[in-house]
């Protein structure tokens, strides 16, 4: 078996074994559903949990890829870094074992949030929707683990990391396009919007909706998620024993 | 080089482990100083005091850190040049006690097998899982394995692909006297089956009792590599602890000589010890020196390291993650 998956297996067990770590990333995006995309008047559509479903898995994706960024630290503070590292497969499949790890925990999680939403009434999505749906989400998740494990390499002390990801988590679902279109906004939120990338994926499933192929959105996702991953492995790289 | 060889264990001298004055610096500080060890298939002991440079040389030839300067070959493999044939030639078990508690004990090891490329890993992973007596809870939590269970399951996820060469950091560390004895026991019955084992700790007695030969390394530097055996007899055949009351200037005894201080006890080196101690006890007295107490022991490991680096006090920073196992603080 390929090493990357061996590694993402091992997580995704622990993962499963913990129990808290699985709920406790879908909380949140569940309250939302509920007490925002059903309970908040709003006047620009009748179907407002139709328009905030994709938002709230953009929101699902970013909690789960926050709390998974940790996971190398945590590796590396209880010595199991070392021992793998000290292993044959090439280094880098520890790291890209953890982005899949975290990006497949990200999809489990939103698919939870997808099944609630059409519970709740949101239209169902058809096979193709569903299908470019996840595929947005899946490059999006790559994009987001990568980024938040190199954030934690960084700082390289899980208490700072949960510090920083408490700060960011909030400003950048808020400073995005989930809660409402771009013409509802105030003229200094608009721009901001446009430059967030969870922006482009909550457009990007918002498109397909109406039966379009969101290019502009995927070809942004794609090229951040691979610039962010070459970030990564150079940080990666640099990761003290 | 003089080896401990049986009849039935016999040690192979084709080196597994060699070292061309590798070192490594830390800034100014120089951690590991041109160290040049040959190593065959033997239990191969390297000592010292924390911070003496034991475990980044470890480090070093696990191809975990480069060398500042000079190399090292594992089974003939560069380790700057390979160092992924090195990876596979080794298992490493590192200082920290790392088992995944929430999988069971054959998930740890099978994991292990998968990621070294073994042909075979779910049989493999038995074999090593018996060897190391763990058969019988495998399929436990090891959230449930004691200190020295946890300690035997790295045993077995090093085990699993057969290396050459084994590398234990402080294997005993933080277990109980019954736990590191079956530890050590373990170790030796893998070094009969053919792997050269490099085993770093700061107990002397253990590495007295179970080590083939051993290196004593203290501020970097190798102060002495033989068989405990010969590092022992070559201070003294006999060590006398005298404790006194009054001024010590020294004495004159044939075959004794004057070591050194331990607190308020005199320390000699003696050829006989049984025989010269009434001859100390005299001179003492000729002296004007009051005994007040005195003993014969056989030198061990410990008093061969306070002979070859003087009774010094550790003024390293203080490290820790070498005292992680110790008082069970992460990180």
């Amino acid at each position: 078996m390929n090493p990357i998956l061996v590694y993402c297996r091992r997580d995704l067990i622990r993962w499963f074994r913990g129990k808290w770590g699985f709920l406790s990333s879908m909380v949140m995006p569940a309250a939302w559903l509920v007490f925002v995309g059903l309970a908040l008047p709003i006047r620009f559509t009748d179907d407002y949990i139709d328009f905030v479903t994709p938002g709230i898995l953009a929101m699902t994706t970013l909690s789960a890829s926050l709390a998974g960024g940790g996971l190398l630290i945590m590796d590396r503070m209880l010595g199991f870094f070392n021992k793998f590292l000290a292993l044959p497969p090439p280094r880098e499949s520890i790291l890209f074992g953890k982005i899949l790890v975290i990006t497949i925990r990200g999809i489990i999680q939103s698919t939870v949030i997808l099944i609630f939403a059409f519970l709740l009434g949101a239209r169902l999505y058809s096979p193709t929707q569903l299908l470019g749906t996840y595929f947005i989400l899946f490059v999006f998740g790559a994009l987001l683990s990568a980024a938040a494990t190199t954030v934690a390499i960084y700082l390289d002390d899980h208490d700072q990391y949960a510090a920083v990801n408490a700060m960011i988590s909030m400003p950048l679902f808020f400073t995005s396009s989930a809660m409402m279109p771009y013409d509802q906004m105030p003229d200094w939120l608009s721009p901001i919007a446009h430059l967030n990338p969870l922006s482009y994926a909550i457009d990007g499933i918002r498109i397909l909706q109406t039966g379009v192929f969101p290019l502009t959105q995927i070809a942004l996702l794609s090229v951040l998620c691979v610039a962010v991953n070459g970030l990564a492995v150079y940080a990666f790289r640099k990761v003290k024993i | 080089m003089a080896m401990k060889v049986d009849n039935d264990n016999k040690i192979d001298l084709k080196p597994r482990i060699v070292t061309h004055n590798l070192t490594k610096n830390y800034g100014k500080l120089c951690a590991v100083n041109q160290i040049n060890l040959t190593v065959g298939n033997e239990i191969f002991g390297l000592v010292g005091p924390n911070g003496s440079g034991k475990t980044t040389t470890v480090k070093m030839l696990t191809t975990l850190l480069d060398p500042s300067s000079g190399t090292a070959e594992i089974c003939g493999f560069d380790i700057k040049k390979n160092s992924r044939k090195v990876r596979e030639s080794i298992s490493y078990v590192p200082q920290d006690l790392a088992v995944d508690v929430r999988l069971t004990g054959r998930e740890n090891v099978m994991m292990f097998a998968e990621l070294y490329g073994v042909s075979t890993p779910a049989e493999k992973t038995d074999e090593a899982l018996k060897v190391l007596d763990l058969f019988d809870r495998a399929d436990e939590f090891t959230k449930v394995y004691s200190g020295g269970m946890r300690r035997r399951l790295e045993l077995a996820q090093a085990l699993v692909h057969n290396p050459d060469v084994l590398f234990l950091d402080e294997p005993t560390v933080g277990l109980d006297v019954a736990a590191r004895k079956k530890i050590w026991e373990h170790i030796k019955v893998l070094r009969k089956k053919g792997m050269a084992v490099f085993v770093t700790t700061h107990y002397m007695d253990e590495a007295d009792r179970y080590c083939d030969r051993v290196a004593i390394i203290d501020r970097g530097v190798i102060k002495a590599i033989d068989t405990p055996d010969n590092l022992k007899s070559a201070i003294s055949q006999d060590i006398i602890s005298v404790s006194i009351t009054g001024l010590f200037n020294g004495i004159d005894v044939p075959g004794v000589r004057f070591a050194f201080h331990e607190d308020d006890d005199l320390i000699f080196y003696a050829e006989h010890g049984d025989s010269a101690l009434p001859l100390v006890k005299d001179a003492l007295t000729d002296a004007g020196i009051h005994v007040d107490a005195m003993s014969v022991r056989k030198p061990s490991l410990d008093d061969v390291f306070l002979h070859l680096v003087g009774n010094v006090e550790d003024s390293s920073p203080f490290n820790l993650s070498t005292f992680r196992n110790v008082t069970g603080r992460r990180g």
